[in-house]
């Protein structure tokens, strides 16, 4: 394994993106990620605030019409090679919101996030659980790894 | 001639826009601070970031099914929802509940009190930056959240309710009563440690005493409800009112100040009633079937409940009409606790502002509905006057 | 002075260099795993991982330019830190004690002063997405106050890391003029040698006080977690580092370890009167005590809240005044 594949493999700074969803998946999450039962920092996952520091994006939530513009800037934001996984029930397809309005044409759902940003991994679950992100973000890492 | 009047302007340094992602917020929302040497002068929370307009959804859908939807509110306070929802139904179709379903759902209600308490604690640690006390909460509720995936089956949204009682996989037999007496066990000993710790570290409570405090008169003024109105002394739950909790004796905890300082204790202190509770429902737990399904669906007009949610008064209301649902309206209680988290931050250090939201518990994911405020008297409308910050 | 010496001091530098640099880099990651994940009953992340590894992982990363209005200054600053603490550490080499002027507490307090002017810059030409310039569709309708200035979060960090030029770094400079207070002069050469005779200052009144002032200015001049108001994440998130991305924030992860290190040598100097030197093996000295420096500094941050306005001022001032006391101790013994 050469340097570049074994450091990235080592060091993972996942970011969170919420847009909209109801509050489960961004709480399950961050527990993965801070609680010391799970502790996604034992297998070297580190939380960051900072798209520029990310790795992974992880979006949860339907993409409301107003939630579009930050994620599309956050996305930009993070430096090649990235990640992103969409997580829960919404935004991996909408979830109980996708056509809510039926015939009426609304903008207010923009989702699921693959209309926005091209997404590499879907971890499902309303709400997801801490365990199944832990994989997909683990499933997804050989794209980040074999990237230049 | 125009009459020249010199105009009064108000000189903001500057404005700080946070959100919508940010690290303090673990939702989205937009808040915008008018800072004076990193002193907040005003605030503004913008909300209605994540609506999804869920009241749409659940118009002309069948009653079940809508209370099904109704969990997709809020993914903090998933239970309660349900409940009120089907509660709704309940009270027009005029259902009667079999207690041990009523014991069931004050269980499973209580116990999501706790999270949801702990979830506060464990993010009001966070955003004050002492990571070893959020991450020691964090631990706490995990016990919880594992007591509630036994009985629903899953770790946030569990579907307990149904019209008529409650589903009867939510049913608890002997072992898994023992179980959740042993979790109440394990947190009520680590809570009372972290209690213990919390109070006497004087590193933490200098950060907290007397930060974003809101005056009783000010709280009441801005419709403030549940723990964040209890925590400046007003001794209201709507509890006490509720025919569920008929049989139970708990106290009504209030604190003083209404300070970042009493909003955590109060959690704290709320926890050790809401354990208290449990104790008495799985000691009193009658026997019985769970659900009673010899109810028939009739149109009804628009009936309406109140409930006590973890964060406050919860409303639900709407009328059935063929099995279906008509108009909902879904009041939650963060909607009313903005104009308190807007006032609190005001005259605060800027790293204290995020920590002025946090302590009224926000849940904007529920809170993202279309309203209209009316005076209760007069039942004029009232316009965003009553949010501003100069109301004293 | 013969063409061999010179040589040998270069190489003694560099080997030290690196040395400080292995030693830096495994710092976070020792304060992570064996610190604080041990205070929060956890496992966690590998001691490599937070510093080599993510040291290394961001030079793989995609070199995109700041959103800054100035990106090449911008850019320079985390360079500009690492030659400062370098020049730091080199004055503190005992071949350029020769350069008197070089190797004095006047100089190192100087190089000090462009390193906190240097998050002030950052600070300042910082423009992240993540603040004023997320593209929102804000000031919705009833909004109040449109057309305010509107700041950048960097824009607070960048007035607090001011406003710790100006009182926050009291502590470290008192604590560095106890030993000139001591030995009477503010040469580290001098200092070295009167130490030397007398034996080290860690064992007066004044120098443990001194390792005390010592320890709380390093911290606030690291910016670690009690005093990392210029980078608190409740509000400001990353302060100054926002926007660094790819290698330059790989230079931010080794200038942080390397100063410890470095500062850690300093204090080896002023206080226990030991050189950092290959051959006398002096340099495993300065690791232990980069090391207990760093278990201190993770056990304080573990137990505390980030401290505002309102604890930082008694905390910089209760140090300042024992700090000047020890110093009037020092002059007066």
């Amino acid at each position: 394994m050469s340097l570049k594949t074994h450091s990235r493999s080592k060091a993972i700074h996942v970011m969170l993106v919420y847009t909209g969803g109801c509050n489960g998946c961004d709480i399950e999450i961050v527990n993965s990620i801070l609680s010391p039962k799970f502790d996604a920092e034992q297998y070297s996952v580190f939380l960051t605030w900072n798209p520029r520091e990310a790795d992974v994006l992880v979006v949860t939530g339907p993409v409301t019409n107003q939630n579009r513009q930050p994620l599309e800037d956050i996305y930009n934001a993070i430096p090649n090679p990235k990640l992103v996984v969409a997580a829960g029930a919404c935004a991996c397809m909408g979830g109980v919101y996708k056509n809510c309005y039926g015939d009426i044409q609304s903008e207010e759902i923009e989702g699921p996030v693959e209309n926005i940003i091209p997404v590499d991994a879907k971890v499902p679950g309303c709400a997801v659980r801490p365990q199944d992100v832990l994989s997909g973000v683990v499933a997804s890492l050989p794209k980040l790894l074999g990237a230049d | 001639m125009e009459e020249k009047k010199a105009k009064t302007q108000e000189i903001i340094e500057t404005e700080i826009q946070m959100g919508t992602v940010h690290p303090a917020a673990l939702e989205p929302y937009r808040v915008r601070f008018f800072v004076e040497d990193e002193i907040v002068k005003d605030a503004e929370v913008t909300i209605g970031v994540n609506h999804r307009g869920i009241e749409r959804i659940m118009e002309g859908l069948p009653v079940e099914k809508a209370n099904m939807l109704t969990e997709k509110i809020c993914g903090i306070c998933s239970n309660i929802h349900v409940w009120n929802s089907v509660r709704v139904a309940e009270i027009g179709l005029g259902v009667e509940i079999p207690d041990r379903a009523l014991y069931l759902r004050i269980i499973v209600a209580e116990l999501e009190r706790l999270h949801s308490h702990f979830l506060f604690l464990a993010h009001g640690c966070e955003v004050l930056g002492h990571e070893t006390f959020s991450m020691r909460v964090f631990y706490m509720r995990e016990t919880i959240m594992e007591l509630l995936h036994m009985i629903g089956g899953n770790r946030v949204q569990y579907g307990c309710s149904i019209i008529g009682g409650v589903r009867p996989r939510c049913d608890l037999d002997e072992s898994k009563l023992i179980k959740i007496t042993e979790g109440l066990d394990t947190t009520e000993k680590n809570l009372k440690e972290f209690a213990d710790r919390f109070t006497r570290d004087t590193m933490l409570l200098s950060r907290v005493t007397g930060v974003g405090s809101i005056p009783q008169e000010q709280a009441i003024k801005l419709a403030v409800t549940g723990p964040s109105l209890r925590a400046t002394g007003v001794k209201k739950d709507l509890r006490t009112e509720m025919f569920e909790y008929e049989n139970f004796d708990f106290d009504i905890i209030t604190q003083p100040d209404g300070d970042v300082k009493s909003n955590l204790l109060m959690r704290v202190l709320e926890s050790f009633e809401s354990i208290k509770i449990l104790r008495q429902a799985i000691k009193n737990i009658p026997e019985g079937k769970v659900v009673d399904r010899s109810w028939e669906m009739v149109d009804t007009d628009i009936i309406k409940s109140y409930i006590e949610a973890p964060r406050g008064t919860l409303y639900h209301s709407y009328a059935i009409e063929d099995g279906r649902v008509r108009g909902s309206i879904v009041r939650t209680p963060s909607m009313a606790n903005i104009g308190a988290m807007q006032y609190a931050s005001i005259g605060s250090h800027i790293t204290d502002a995020q920590l002025c939201i946090v302590q009224c518990d926000p849940c904007f994911t529920c809170s993202d509905r279309a309203v209209e405020v009316y005076d209760f008297d007069s039942h004029e409308k009232l316009d965003k006057s009553i949010l501003q910050s100069n109301i004293l | 002075m013969s063409y061999l010496t010179i040589i040998y001091s270069i190489l003694e530098v560099i080997i030290l260099l690196l040395i400080a640099l292995f030693v830096g880099v495994l710092i976070p990651g020792i304060e992570r795993k064996y610190v604080h994940a041990r205070i929060q009953q956890r496992i966690g992340p590998p001691v490599t991982s937070s510093g080599l590894w993510a040291s290394i992982k961001f030079l793989y990363k995609e070199n995109i330019k700041p959103n800054s209005p100035v990106p090449g200054l911008y850019k320079a600053m985390p360079i500009l830190c690492f030659i400062v603490v370098f020049l730091v550490f080199l004055a503190l080499i005992p071949f350029n004690y020769n350069f008197v002027l070089f190797s004095s507490l006047i100089a190192i307090v100087g190089f000090l002063k462009v390193e906190e002017i240097a998050y002030v810059l950052m600070g300042s030409l910082s423009k992240s997405v993540m603040s004023a310039g997320l593209r929102f569709p804000d000031h919705v309708k009833g909004a109040e106050r449109l057309g305010t200035l509107t700041s950048y979060l960097e824009d607070i960090s960048s007035n607090r890391s001011l406003r710790m030029i100006a009182f926050g770094s009291f502590p470290l400079y008192l604590a560095l003029f106890i030993p000139a207070a001591l030995s009477g002069s503010i040469f580290l050469g001098d200092i070295i040698q009167y130490q030397q005779l007398h034996g080290p200052f860690i064992f007066t009144l004044s120098g443990i006080i001194g390792t005390v002032v010592f320890f709380i200015g390093l911290m606030i001049m690291l910016n670690e977690y009690p005093f990392s108001i210029v980078k608190a994440k409740a509000d400001v998130i990353d302060g100054p580092y926002m926007e660094f991305a790819s290698k330059y924030r790989t230079y931010i992860y080794v200038t942080r370890g390397f100063m410890i290190f470095t500062l850690s040598c300093l204090y080896g100097v002023l206080f226990l009167g030991i050189a950092p030197g290959l051959l006398n093996l002096h340099f495993i000295l300065n690791i232990i005590v980069a090391l207990i420096f760093v278990l201190f500094m993770g056990v304080f941050s573990a137990f505390s809240p980030v401290f505002t306005n309102k604890q930082f001022y008694p905390v910089v001032l209760v140090s300042s005044v024992i700090g000047a006391l020890a110093v009037i101790l020092g002059l007066l013994i």
